[in-house]
């Protein structure tokens, strides 16, 4: 038995946490099949939403076929750093460190006027760089880590965090996560600690946007999964200020969800009338 | 005409089909239909597309087969003393691909279903790789009952088992590939799609007083889970088999044709529905739509099949020819 963690969780977003489980267990070992592949490599920041895949991956495969990778940056919270290692402790994974600060360092330079959003992103696309070389050295599909809340408002790095072979929680909201990170013991100080993007100290996801995540969960849902207008959400007590600027933020990240358009040429071009499965006969590695 | 059955062993063969595999997929249904016929089963009922996998796109094309291919044939000898539906991409003599399901009995294919309804939203997107089909009939059978196939959509629509049921059909059977979604925590069973899919069944079960039978495929396709949990249900509404969610497996269960006539003779729905007042009205409802006939229920002004009529006209500019239109109004 783990202690249960207060979290605040929306009643229409709670889940059956058995049945996910479940499905996303036979989904990450069918994208392994279908690729050829027997083991994974995610990046693990301390956090919840990576700590959760590697609980997820550690259920669906064995922890043995995970390589968890610590990719903290010099000025990264040491606490994060040792979440990470007690996740790594618990699930028995495999895990390595690699330190990103001589990368990003050795780019910027004296460079110090680099903004935090350049730098961020940076980060991001560093560490999917070193995922990336662990996939070959491992031998391993990186799996990603990313939530539904965080996609849909474009609070991610493009080619940068959201870079993976496949995403098991990519359709659950951060109010999900928590509920299923509970559910699987993860530990409670990574359940409960504020997320954050941990960019530089004290930041933390809802106060750089403004919003708490039940709440911003909750309109998600409403608006998108069950398809309610703005004037529908303005009623159900949503301030409309607040509904609005999240549309914005939802359309504005479109293009961070999609694959990039090809300009239409020839007769049959990728994604428009060529259109297979991503894993097919003869796709598998060898 | 065949004697009645006393009983009628049904399995179910929920199996995870592996995408765009047609040979590997064949194997698997040699075993199981080895297997059914070892744990004496009469009727094995394999999911939508079992030979093939679900989310084909323009595979399809690449694993479909005519109903004269040898490896049909040779499915088909297989099921000496047996019944089977299997589900498969045919190619018509004109290269027409549909989403089929075939009966086959002691050797023979002797029926074929062409998927009816091609669902072309949310998730689906099956109008743009296939065909639909255009015929829908009950089949008698070596067990005895007419049977009577659809395949996953073909079942949301009321249509297809009451015609099915009128034109003889005594087990309903469905074969579906169902994606599971909507985890949330006050569905019956945890999956929106499974509380629809039991209702459905239900449902369909008591108002046309059959049994049936509902074989879904497990395993991922892509992003998408298939959840399992294949059932019989008897004429009364009553499950009599619920195979677990998402578990691959062979499941039986023994059902009684006496059930349906008594359960018939006591609740005959079946007599009493009225084909003709059907028919009646749906000439009626076309021709509406059409706009031969008169729309009762449309906007008084509304041109023949539409039904709202245009707004107000657009009034003229202001001062363009004002009084002189007015006068002329008068």
């Amino acid at each position: 038995m783990t202690s249960p963690v207060a979290f605040d969780l929306p009643p229409e977003l709670a889940i059956d946490t058995d049945i996910a489980r479940r499905v996303i267990a036979d989904f990450i070992r069918g994208q392994l099949r279908q690729a050829g592949f027997e083991r994974t490599v995610l990046g693990l920041s301390g956090g919840i939403d990576s700590a959760l895949v590697a609980y997820l991956t550690a259920e669906a495969i064995g922890p043995d076929r995970l390589l968890c990778v610590l990719m903290p940056y010099r000025t990264s919270s040491p606490a994060s750093r040792s979440d990470a290692e007690e996740v790594v402790r618990r699930l028995g994974t495999a895990s390595e460190l690699v330190d990103i600060s001589p990368m990003v360092d050795g780019y910027f330079g004296p460079d110090t006027d680099a903004s935090p959003l350049r730098r961020g992103n940076f980060m991001a696309r560093m560490r999917m760089s070193a995922l990336y070389d662990r996939s070959v050295t491992w031998g391993g599909l990186v799996v990603g880590t990313g939530n539904k809340t965080e996609s849909l408002i474009g609070y991610t790095t493009v080619f940068g965090d959201s870079a993976c072979a496949f995403n098991p929680i990519g359709d659950l909201y951060k109010s999900q996560v928590r509920q299923l990170a509970a559910a699987m013991g993860v530990p409670g100080s990574i359940i409960a600690k504020a997320p954050s993007a941990d960019l530089w100290p004290d930041q933390t996801d809802e106060g750089e946007g403004g919003f708490s995540y039940p709440e911003l969960d909750r309109l998600l849902f409403w608006r998108i999964d069950k398809r309610r207008s703005i004037d529908e959400v303005v009623a159900l007590g949503f301030e409309r200020a607040l509904v609005e600027r999240v549309d914005k933020m939802v359309a504005g990240a479109e293009f961070k969800r999609q694959v990039p358009p090809i300009a239409k040429l020839g007769p049959r071009t990728a994604g428009v009338d060529y259109l297979y499965p991503r894993r097919r006969p003869g796709s598998a590695r060898e | 005409m065949l004697a009645l059955m006393q009983s009628i062993r049904v399995a179910l063969a929920q199996l995870a089909p592996s995408l765009g595999e047609l040979d590997r997929n064949l194997q698997r249904h040699h075993e199981l239909l080895e297997q059914a016929r070892a744990e004496k089963a009469d009727l094995v009922v394999f999911p939508e597309l079992g030979l093939t996998g679900y989310q084909l796109q323009d595979l399809a094309a690449e694993v479909s087969l005519r109903l004269d291919d040898p490896r049909l044939t040779a499915l088909a000898a297989a099921t000496t003393g047996l019944s089977a539906v299997v589900s498969f991409v045919e190619e018509s003599a004109d290269h027409r691909l549909f989403i089929a399901a075939a009966l086959l009995e002691d050797g023979e294919l002797v029926h074929v279903h062409r998927k009816l309804f091609l669902p072309t939203y949310g998730l689906f997107d099956e109008r743009r790789f296939f065909a639909a089909g255009d015929l829908l009939r009950a089949v008698p059978s070596r067990l005895g009952v007419g049977l009577g196939i659809g395949i996953c959509e073909d079942f949301w629509h009321l249509t297809v088992p009451q015609l099915l049921a009128l034109d003889g059909a005594q087990i309903l059977i469905n074969v579906s590939s169902s994606p599971g979604r909507d985890l949330a925590a006050t569905n019956e069973v945890g999956l929106g799609t499974a509380t629809s899919w039991r209702t459905l069944m239900r449902t369909y079960a008591q108002l046309t007083t059959s049994f049936v039978v509902f074989c879904n495929r497990v395993g991922v396709d892509e992003s998408i889970s298939f959840w399992g949990g294949s059932e019989v249900i008897a004429p009364t509404g009553a499950a009599l088999l619920s195979a677990p969610l998402y578990d691959e497996g062979l499941f039986s269960v023994d059902i009684a044709p006496a059930d349906i006539r008594r359960e018939r003779i006591g609740l005959p729905l079946l007599r009493d529905e009225r084909p003709e007042l059907q028919l009646r009205e749906l000439a009626r409802i076309i021709a509406e739509r059409a706009g031969l006939a008169h729309d009762t229920t449309s906007e008084p002004g509304a041109e023949p099949g539409l039904d709202v009529a245009p707004g107000d006209r657009v009034p003229h500019p202001i001062g363009f020819r004002r009084g002189a239109d007015r006068a002329a109004d008068r």
